[in-house]
């Protein structure tokens, strides 16, 4: 079987660009109007995209007042399962992946969360794994920092492991719903879990049946050696930071590696680096958006971001157009932190410059369409990635313009399907739908 | 506000019905319950009939703990309501959407954000039923041995609450004010953090969404015993009610607006709904007829389970069906009113587990034609002590089409009933808006 392309749609719908709120294109109040966010959907489903994946935080993070009162994406949007739940009624092929906690949920109504949305869209859900990292997450949930880094993965796995035991409550055809006997469902296959464990104690089953997929499709972006342990073990979409070919390259291959010697195969596990396009009919027009764009991100802002990803420090404190200083290790993401530091040394940015770049997010590409996919097809070809999260700086502008110019020269040359292959996110992606755990 | 001249109708919309054999009955949908497209079906018959809301119960755990009785059930297969709700916001446009979330096995800063987002996605359509859980094995799902206390319940629900109105006051109304030009998103002086620290929970805030369309959404609360009145009275807007005679209900209406005057609340700010399970046929006879074929089609080990779900613990698997009720019953830590009332009927009627069982099936069932039922509404509705109905249908789609098609109009034309019309579910029920609420700091 050839190898295809895939492609996840990460998006807020302010944009992911911390300026993107602003873009004259874009409607103010895009954070919640829903009826917006659907014409953007079914733009992505007409152009086949595999997903849509919404990230989260539960809770507004610690950052200064002056940065977080220009900033859309993290004080206002919807729930990612409520949002997900609602796009499925209105679209047929799109896989809807949400970013769910496992720092603070409790793993029955997650298991059901995401069963229903299963269900609901006959078979379309994905759940990201993701651990807490902001001390402003924790203090919504009754604690007053987040766990350390090591303890939150432990409890990760532990979460995982009763979230997919509790999908299997019940055999695939355990539901007869006879009405001339009465019989409903067969009790012979019906499992409790029964799960005691280190941070939970859970009995099941579950009140819903075995989901269309089996199970939801497992999401995972673990960078760091624990987050690689967890996502090579459980991980089916892997997401991954890799900022150029190199580092995608070893990462890809290092996922696979763990993959197989856990007992997987390579096939089970699709790798999806970031990609922030800006692309354009011309380069010169692609670089006037680009332009546009960075002019509306207030530089007290790019500050406030870069401070955020190394662990909350103030960065005012030091020159500005001096070279950014070493830092204790971040209890936050410890692999965007060195991924930081790396960047300031080989190309010997000021933390003001750095500032300037913050809101670009990850892997930022101004070109045209041709460009974009010269791209895309490299880092496919050379064993970086099975697929991309697209991720959208500002709306509608970057996504209609992705979808009507790089995605059919993605088509023309081969790369990227022209129908959905199915219906489930699973034939989708090509991903196998996991037989029930047998019984302990 | 005043209390509303006509009638108001939710949904408790279940699957394949709300009667415990209702997926068997001809003509019903057995595969129901997991069918999201039949869902829409009904909640679009029901929003052109004008119902103000859906409704949507939940427990935390299959809905019965006894196989043998629950694989002839569908009580163990059932969407999660937050996610059911919201799809049907895409495909509804005006009926309010209410869904069940317990207080027990819950984060407060999740159910404030789940809610907020589901009334914003529906533009003002979001109702939270308030529950604290007790049936068995939902506390064993959340590595808890039982569940909590009758009282420590309902503290924490309180708390709970409390705590959830303040987070969907975290902005105020006009705080988001999105002004491009300045690149300002939001006024800080318009959001407050909560910073609240209490006997259950420790959550700073703010929320990370906007104040809900409908400021709050519309709070739903069903508390019959002592220290459920009191909180219904606190906090509830709507409240479910399940009376057993009209009288029952003007004493219940009498209490609860004395309650609401002692705490400082306007009577005509919270709307009384008692439960009402049509049976609606061309004639009274074939009403009948139905139902007698609902309580033939319930097998006798469902029908035990049925007394011993309503009764609390008690173990009647050894007992005789068609014999009167045991004397020996032991209490429990459910719900005590529902089964203080139970058993005094049951031994004053000198009522066989089977004849109980059939009762609780059946309970608060208005069966006839489309004119008996509504003369049935009316009755109750004349009294002055009931705002609307929450019905619950006991197979689905036919009498949902049928109170549509047939009573309502009925209803209409007498004069009680207007179909909904309103765009957020605080309108069609004509409850105040709550301003946002201001924080020490």
């Amino acid at each position: 079987m050839t190898r295809k392309l895939h492609l996840n749609a990460l998006f807020h719908p302010s944009g992911e660009h911390l300026a993107g709120w602003r873009h004259p294109d874009a409607p103010a109040d895009a954070a919640t109007n829903f009826a917006y966010l659907r014409a953007l959907v079914e733009k992505l489903e007409a152009a086949k995209f595999d997903a849509l994946f919404i990230a989260d935080l539960v809770g507004v993070p610690d950052s200064k007042p002056a940065v977080l009162e220009r900033v859309a994406v993290v004080n206002d949007g919807f729930e990612p399962t409520t949002l997900l739940a609602a796009v499925s009624a209105f679209t047929t092929n799109i896989g809807l992946i949400a970013t769910a906690s496992s720092s603070y949920s409790e793993p029955y109504s997650l298991a059901r969360t995401f069963a229903s949305l299963d269900h609901l869209s006959k078979g379309r859900a994905g759940w990201n794994l993701v651990t807490s990292l902001n001390d402003s997450e924790a203090r919504n949930y009754g604690l007053d920092d987040h766990p350390l880094h090591g303890d939150r993965y432990a409890r990760a796995e532990e979460f995982h492991d009763v979230v997919s035991g509790l999908w299997d409550s019940f055999g695939d055809d355990a539901f007869v719903r006879d009405s001339a006997s009465g019989r409903y469902f067969d009790p012979a296959q019906l499992r409790s879990l029964n799960h005691r464990g280190e941070h939970f104690t859970v009995a099941g089953p579950l009140n819903i049946p075995r989901s269309p997929q089996g199970r939801p499709v497992i999401a995972q972006a673990g960078a760091s050696e624990a987050g690689r342990a967890l996502a090579s073990r459980i991980g089916e979409v892997i997401f991954s930071g890799a900022r150029d070919i190199h580092s995608a390259k070893e990462y890809y291959s290092d996922l696979k590696r763990r993959a197989v010697e856990l007992g997987r195969s390579e096939s089970d596990l699709l790798v999806f680096p970031g990609l922030t396009p800006i692309v354009a009919p011309t380069l010169a027009e692609a670089e006037d958006q680009f332009e546009a764009l960075e002019s509306l991100l207030h530089p007290v802002v790019g500050l406030g971001d870069l401070e955020y990803w190394l662990g909350g420090v103030d960065l005012t404190q030091f020159d500005l157009d001096g070279p950014l200083p070493e830092l204790p290790v971040s209890n936050k993401s410890i692999s965007t932190q060195q991924g930081i530091y790396q960047r300031a040394r080989e190309r010997n940015l000021s933390i003001r410059d750095f500032a300037r770049e913050a809101g670009r997010g990850d892997s930022i590409i101004v070109g045209t369409a041709s460009d974009i996919a010269d791209h895309i097809e490299e880092w496919f070809i050379e064993g970086a990635a099975d697929g991309f999260n697209v991720v959208f700086p500002f709306l509608p502008t970057t996504l209609h313009s992705f979808a009507d110019l790089v995605v059919p020269e993605l088509q023309r040359r081969g790369l990227f399907r022209t129908e959905y292959e199915g219906t489930t996110l699973r034939e989708n992606l090509g991903l196998t739908r996991p037989e029930r755990r047998a019984a302990a | 506000m005043p209390r509303p001249q006509t009638l108001q109708f939710g949904a408790l919309l279940y699957g394949s019905g709300g009667h415990i054999a209702g997926w068997r009955y001809p003509g019903a949908r057995p595969d129901g319950q997991l069918d999201f497209d039949f869902y829409a079906e009904v909640a679009q018959t029901l929003e052109r009939g004008g119902f103000n809301t859906i409704f949507i119960a939940d427990v935390v755990s299959i809905w019965g703990h006894q196989l043998d009785s629950l694989h002839r059930t569908a009580r163990s297969d059932f969407f999660e309501p937050l996610t059911l709700l919201s799809a049907l916001s895409a495909v509804t446009s005006r009926i309010g959407l209410v869904a069940t979330a317990t207080t027990s096995y819950n984060e407060p800063y999740t159910i404030a954000r789940k809610f907020a987002s589901l009334d914003h996605i529906s533009s003002g359509r979001a109702g939270w039923n308030v529950v604290t859980s007790v049936v068995p094995l939902e506390a064993a799902n959340f590595g808890r041995v039982e569940h909590y206390g009758h009282t420590e319940r309902y503290e924490r629900a309180a708390e709970f609450v409390d705590i959830v109105t303040g987070l969907w006051d975290s902005y105020t109304d006009d705080a988001v004010i999105r002004d491009k030009e300045s690149g300002i998103y939001f006024r800080q002086d318009g959001r407050q953090k909560l910073d609240h620290r209490g006997t259950h929970f420790r959550v700073d805030g703010p929320l990370n969404v906007s104040r809900p369309p409908q400021g709050h959404p519309v709070i739903f609360q069903a508390g019959a015993s002592e220290t459920g009145r009191a909180f219904a009275a606190k906090y509830g807007e709507v409240l479910f009610t399940a009376p057993t005679s009209i009288a029952a209900a003007v004493t219940y209406r009498e209490q609860l607006d004395e309650a609401l005057r002692e705490i400082g609340r306007d009577p005509g700010d919270v709307r009384v709904w008692p439960i009402l399970s049509p049976i609606i046929a061309d004639t009274d006879d074939e009403a009948a007829q139905i139902s007698a074929t609902l309580g033939s089609l319930i097998h006798d080990d469902v029908l035990r389970r049925l007394v011993q779900d309503n009764l609390g613990d008690d173990d009647l698997s050894e007992a005789d069906l068609d014999a009167p009720l045991p004397e020996a019953l032991t209490s429990t830590n459910r719900s005590q009113s529902r089964r203080d009332g139970i058993l005094a009927v049951a031994r004053a009627e000198n009522l066989t587990l089977r004849q109980l069982a059939v009762r609780f099936a059946s309970s608060n069932s208005a069966v006839g034609s489309a004119t008996t039922v509504a003369d049935h509404i009316q009755r109750w509705f004349d009294s002055g002590a009931i705002d609307g109905f929450n019905v619950s249908f006991p197979y689905l789609p036919d009498q949902a089409d049928r109170f549509v098609n047939e009573v309502l109009p009925i209803l209409a034309e007498r004069g009680i009933f207007e179909p909904a019309t309103a765009s957020t579910l605080r309108e069609s029920l004509g409850l105040p808006r709550p301003a946002g609420r201001v924080f020490q700091s």
